[in-house]
This record gives C-alpha cells, structure tokens and sequence, in this order.
C-alpha cells in the first residue's frame, strides 16, 4: 500500500512538472513584445486580452519584389530595380482584394494580391502631362513618378475602369490614371497647383489623397492648413475642405493678449498662429472623411467630417470624444524617453471599425462607428526589432479582418500583419450588434469577451442594455454599477422604480389612506375637544 | 412659558430663527451631552453624503475610500470654529462661554444634518431628471443652517447683525489660522517622531551588532 502510494505521488509530480514545462514553454511562444491594455472608467489602464496578434512580419522578399530585376519575368523593370520597399509612405486596400503600396522612395506603386505576392508595378504613367518639367521616357510618351507619397484606388463610376489616383508629391501633381493592365497606366486628368487667389501657398506638393463617389478629389497637400484641397473630376479647383482649427496652448493665449496692445507694425513682427495640417484622413462608406492631425492635445486630433466640412465628433459642444491614449505624455522607464500621443493614420473599414494609428507610441487603438475603445496593440521599439513593434509605423489599414501596418524608415521597410484573436473575433461581433442596438443577439459574445476579459468596461454595459430588453432592470443595475455608467444606471432605474410602484401599488395606496384617515381622526379629536385617556391622568396629577 | 425638554428646544431654535436662541440663552438651557451627538450625526452625515448617495447621484468616483477627509470636513471645522469664535469673540467683548459657543453651534447645525439624510434618502429614490428635489434639500439645508448660525451667534454673544456678521467673518480668518498652525506643528512634530526613532534604531543596531 505504501509503495503505490509513493508511486501515485511520484507520477503526479512528474505530471505536474511536465505541464508547468509545457504551459510555460507555450505562454513564452505567444507573447507579445508589449502588455495588451484598456481603460476603465477612470481612465485609468488596465491589463486586458490581446485582440490581435501578429502574424507575419513581411518585406520586400516575401513580396517578389525580386521579380522586377529578373529579365525573365513578365514583370521585369530593369536590371537596377530595388528589391525592398523604400520609405513607403502609404497604401491602400482596394476591395478587400488587392493591397496597393505608394513605394515613396522607389517612386514607384506596387500592387500586391491578397497573398501579399506582387502582380503588378508602375513606374510610369502613358499621356501627355501638361507640366513640361517632369522626367519622361525617352520616347517621351510617358512621365515618371517622383516620390509618390499617397494613393486611392477605385472603380471610376463613370468609365466602369480601375483607376488609380496618385499623389504625385515631388512631382506636385495628383495623377488619375486608368490602369491598362500589370505594368501599363494611362494618365486621365492631372490635378495640379490651383491658379485661384484663395490657393495662396508657394509649393503645392500633395501627400494624401482621397475621392468620392461624385469623383471629386480630395488631397492633403504639404504646408496648406486650410484644410485638404479640394477638386472636381475634371480639374477645377473648388476650394478647402474641413480645417483645422488652433490648438489652444498656453504661448497661444499670451499672444493672443499680447496681439491686443501690440502696434501693426509688431503685430506683423510676430508668429502667427496657424492650425497644424492633416496628417491622414479617410473616407468611410458613408462617405463621411475621418481625418488625423498630430497634435499634442486633442484639439481636432481626430475628427469625422461630415460633406458640409463640419466636425461631428466635436468636444466643444459637450461631447465626449477620446482618441489615443488618455495620458497626453507617457513616460517609458525602459529607454528613459517621454512620449506625447501623435496620431500619424486612421482606417475605417466598411464594417465602421475606425483603426487610429500613434507614431510615437506605436500602437494602434480600434474604434467602433462610435468611437468607443475597442482594443490597443502594437508598440515601439526599444531596443531591438521584434515582431508587433515598431521604430516609426505610417500607415495603418485593414485588410479583411487583418489589420497591417506599414514601417517605412530609412533602416526598416515592411508590413506586420496582425490577426485577430478568438477575443477580438467576439468583440468586433459583439460591437457590431451593440451598435445596431440589437443587445440581445450580442449577449453570448459579451459572455465570451468576459471569460477571457472580466474587467472589459462595455461587455458589462452591453449585457446590461440586453437585461433591460429583457425587463430584467435589477440585473442590469448591477452591471451598470459595476462599471460606472451613471447614465445607463438612471435610465434603468426609472425603469425599476416604475415596476416597483406598478408591483406594490395596492399596498403603498393602503398605507397612504390609512396615515390619511388618521390624521383626519385626530383632527376631529382635537376639534371636537376629546382628549386621549392618558393626557385626562397627566392633568389629574398636574391637579 | 417655555418649558421643553432638551428635545423640544433643539425643535424650538430650528423653528425659531429669531428669538430661539435668545429663548435659549434667557432660560439657560442647551446641553453639551446632545450637542455632542449633533455633531457625531453630522459626521455620519457626511459620510452618508459621500458613500449612500443614489448611484446615479454619487459624484465621487473614487476606487479606495478615506474616511479621514470626512472627519476633518465635520468635527475638526466645528472644534476649530469654535474655539475660533470663542477666541475672538473674547476680544471683541463677546459674552458666549466656550461651553455656549460649542452648544449653540452645534444646535444651528441641525437642518443642515437633517436635509442631508433627507437628501441623500431622497437620491435613492429619485432619478437625473428630479435631481432638482435633492439640490433643493442640500440648499434649503444649508441656507437654514447659517441663518441659525448668524441668529446663534448673535445670541450668545448679544452683538447687533453688522458685528455679528465682522465675528463670523474673523472666525473664518481664525480657523485658517488654527488649522495653518495645527498642520505646521504636526509635521514638526512628525520630525521629531523620525528623528526619535532613527536614533533608536541606530542603538538598536549598535546593541545587537
């Protein structure tokens, strides 16, 4: 009996050791270089799940970029092709179909399958240009781009074409070309340095462009902080489109006092202040333009602009919209170094997921339609290159349900490519339904991000919306308690309050009338002068 | 006339801001065994404000509470607004006793303390939009309890209003100097405390090692 005894303890502690091993090998395998964080209510953050994770870090090798230096490839551009992205400054996700990057230092655009495998480059584009400055072949038939920094792609709803629009920023052109077929563009209409008074800027040197569905062309032009430069399909030039306005600081307040007492002469001596321009901006399917600025507080670091050029997330009317971190400046003890949130790109997908990317931090924080806080992953580089990190991420978009990220430094070009956890999988499904006000079809996916996640603030807002579908109210009060939504709370206490007045009417109304008639009893006594028997014994003995 | 007991006199100064406390005064009534209860409620006043509010009402997120800003906020005000109000009011040729002063102020406490149950019994019940009837409560509450606390003070110390008025406002400038000094001398003496104790330690090590 002893001996198996002994043995039974053996066995489980050989057991226990080997999965302690194998469990600490796997947690090891999984992790990512940063800490996955949300907000709680007092904006405080606090540990939660990994929504995404990384699945690929990919560059140029992975992409066949090799190809293009290849002569025996139908893809072959010259012998001297680069066969690694360079300072990308953009791409786009066309259709969920096809991934085309801006190769910024190349100047030339590269069209990628949903593989991530090159199937098409264009260092050129055929047409007559009406500027007589640029670079062409030497036929002169086509002209070279030079330092494209940003791109759309889309089906022109007039010609039925795919057609690529290029912001063309050395060149300072923003190019319309149809694409012909893998290597060939044919230049439609070129938009170029507005002729008008009101474009009073020097250089015109587009970095961002985006269109609409009337084809009119949007495009963010270098040192203009007007807002984007507006045009119509055919060129013409119809104006700015949703400024900026001021940051307020403090040097900006003790100008403006100053500007009050100063002469015009000093006047025209000092600064001005001007509004920062964009960094990125987006177009949703709505065709509402969310734009990004990289500013250090949250003055128009993010807004949704509605096609009349007016901002619907405004703080300044009451609401309270929050983007990037709630710190303004975070102090990383690992490097020694303070980072301010910069905003540098912002995506909105079809579903209305609103990816916003932070340069300086390096992490990209998801939204819903509504700007509620989804999730935040990513981060910088401390020391060395690790998968999920990065030294100076400038784009973000989402490609399917991945989300891919694009570095493009002097020293760094790739594309890391997040996936989706099983976490982020229940909460985009569980959000989708929030926002559709369909609480109840969500419950079993807030059931799911709670397993995983027993802190996430709007799991327990969105099963306390289903309890009040379900005129379930004192459920809902205590989910609502346990995050702190005040407001949620009162609602569905109004509902309970009104339940339990309808429940208890008969008794309330009985002990109301009881309390009446007493009075009116007593009230009689008194009038009619009759004198309780007690108070009769007290005046015998005051007697 | 005007036999009460000590319960019936609280009710008679709260329901007679003018001549209550000269009532009070004439009859050498008020009692320091209820003045003390007074203000125990007002710290449990206090703290049914900050901690039993209705949820929607209770404007003070906070994740750990502390219980000792409260007891500062009810009985360290009213011991020093006392002993404030006696310290001038000696000066100024006040006729309160310490004892007066402390039973008078504790009595124009009480619709303060009693709005504040009311109120917070109320928030329980009301929700955002009847926020109103609870606002109403905490002011009416207040409002009363100063006119009670100018009428009490210008009862015990037999001032006309105006000097009244300069009493209580010397008051105020008193208790921030009590408080400046009682801050300094606690941090001085929590000075001396580590400086004590590093010296004991120091022997200690000295001893043992």
């Amino acid at each position: 009996m002893k001996g198996f005894k002994k043995s039974i303890r053996r066995f489980t502690s050989l057991t226990l050791a080997a999965l302690t091993a194998v469990s600490l090998s796997v947690s090891a395998f999984a992790d990512e270089p940063y800490e996955s964080y949300n907000y709680d209510n007092w904006e405080e953050a606090i540990p939660s799940q990994s929504a995404y994770t990384v699945k690929d870090v990919i560059g140029g090798d992975y992409m066949g970029l090799a190809r293009l230096s290849d002569p025996t490839d139908p893809l072959f551009y010259s012998e001297e092709a680069s066969d690694s992205l360079s300072e990308a400054k953009d791409f786009y996700v066309y259709n969920n179909e096809e991934l085309w990057i801006a190769d910024t230092g190349n100047s030339r655009i590269l069209r990628l399958d949903s593989d991530y495998q090159l199937i098409g480059c264009y260092y050129t584009v055929t047409g007559t240009s009406e500027m007589d400055s640029l670079a062409t072949t030497e036929d002169g038939t086509a002209t070279y781009f030079n330092e494209p920094q940003g791109l759309f792609v889309t089906t022109s709803p007039s010609t039925g074409k795919l057609t690529l629009y290029v912001a063309d920023y050395s060149n300072s052109r923003v190019v319309r070309a149809s694409v012909d077929s893998e290597t060939e563009l044919t230049l439609e209409q070129e938009y170029v340095k507005p002729d008008a008074a009101l474009y009073t800027s020097e250089t015109f040197n587009p970095s961002k462009v985006l269109v609409d569905a009337a084809e009119n062309v949007y495009t963010v032009v270098k040192s203009v902080n007007t807002g984007s430069v507006q045009f119509e399909a055919d060129g013409t030039f119809t104006g700015f489109f949703g400024a900026n306005r001021v940051e307020v600081t403090a040097s900006v307040i003790v100008q403006n006092l100053w500007r009050k007492i100063a002469s015009n002469e000093q006047i025209s001596g000092m600064t001005r202040n001007v509004p920062v321009e964009y960094a990125n901006f987006d177009m949703d399917s709505d065709g509402f333009i969310y734009t990004v600025t990289e500013v250090s507080t949250d003055t128009d670091a993010v807004k949704k602009v509605n096609p009349a050029g007016y901002n619907i997330w405004d703080n300044s009317v009451g609401d309270e919209y929050n983007f990037g971190d709630y710190t303004t400046s975070v102090y990383d003890a690992a490097t020694s170094t303070t980072y301010s949130t910069k905003l540098t790109d912002i995506a909105v997908n079809d579903d209305g997921l609103i990816n916003v990317l932070d340069y300086e931090t390096g992490r990209v924080f998801q939204y819903d339609r509504l700007a509620n806080l989804i999730c935040i992953f990513g981060t910088t580089t401390s020391s060395a290159d690790q998968a999920g990190a990065f030294s100076s991420p400038n784009v973000v978009e989402m490609f399917g349900d991945d989300v891919i990220v694009l570095e493009g430094s002097k020293t760094r070009n790739d594309i890391t490519i997040f996936k989706r956890t099983t976490f982020g999988e229940n909460l985009h499904t569980a959000f989708a339904y929030y926002d559709e006000g369909l609480y109840l079809e969500a419950v079993p996916y807030w059931n799911e991000v709670l397993k995983r996640d027993g802190g996430y603030v709007y799991a327990y807002i969105g099963l306390g919306k289903a309890d009040l579908k379900n005129n379930d109210y004192k459920a809902a009060l205590d989910k609502f308690e346990t995050v702190y939504d005040r407001d949620d709370y009162d609602k569905a206490f109004e509902y309970y309050r009104n339940e339990w007045l309808e429940e208890h009417f008969t008794a309330i109304a009985v002990v109301i009338i009881v309390l009446v008639v007493l009075l009116f009893v007593r009230w009689i006594l008194k009038r009619k002068g009759i004198k309780l028997i007690k108070r009769k014994k007290k005046q015998k003995e005051a007697d | 006339m005007y036999e009460f007991s000590e319960l019936g006199w609280i009710k008679h100064v709260v329901f007679h801001p003018f001549e209550g406390f000269e009532d009070l005064r004439w009859k050498k009534k008020g009692s320091v065994k209820y003045a003390l209860i007074i203000v125990f409620l007002l710290f449990v006043a206090m703290v049914a404000n900050d901690r039993m509010m209705g949820f929607a009402f209770d404007d003070s997120q906070v994740k750990v509470f502390n219980v000792v800003p409260l007891i500062v906020q009810s009985v360290v005000y009213y011991v020093t607004w006392v002993i404030g109000n006696w310290c001038i009011c000696t000066l100024l040729d006040g006729e309160g006793t310490l004892k007066k002063i402390a039973i008078y102020s504790a009595y124009a406490l009480v619709p303060y303390i009693i709005c504040s149950y009311c109120a917070v019994l109320l928030s329980n019940a009301l929700v955002l939009d009847e926020s109103i009837w609870v606002t109403a409560f905490q002011w009416v509450g207040l409002g009363w309890s100063v006119i009670l606390m100018i009428s009490a003070m210008k009862a015990v110390h037999q001032y006309s209003i105006p000097k009244t008025l300069i009493s209580i406002v010397l008051t105020l400038v008193a208790m921030l100097l009590i408080l400046f000094l009682a801050v300094l001398l606690l941090s001085l003496f929590q000075q001396v405390y580590v400086f004590v104790y590093t010296i004991y330690t120091e022997i200690s090590y000295r001893i043992r090692g």
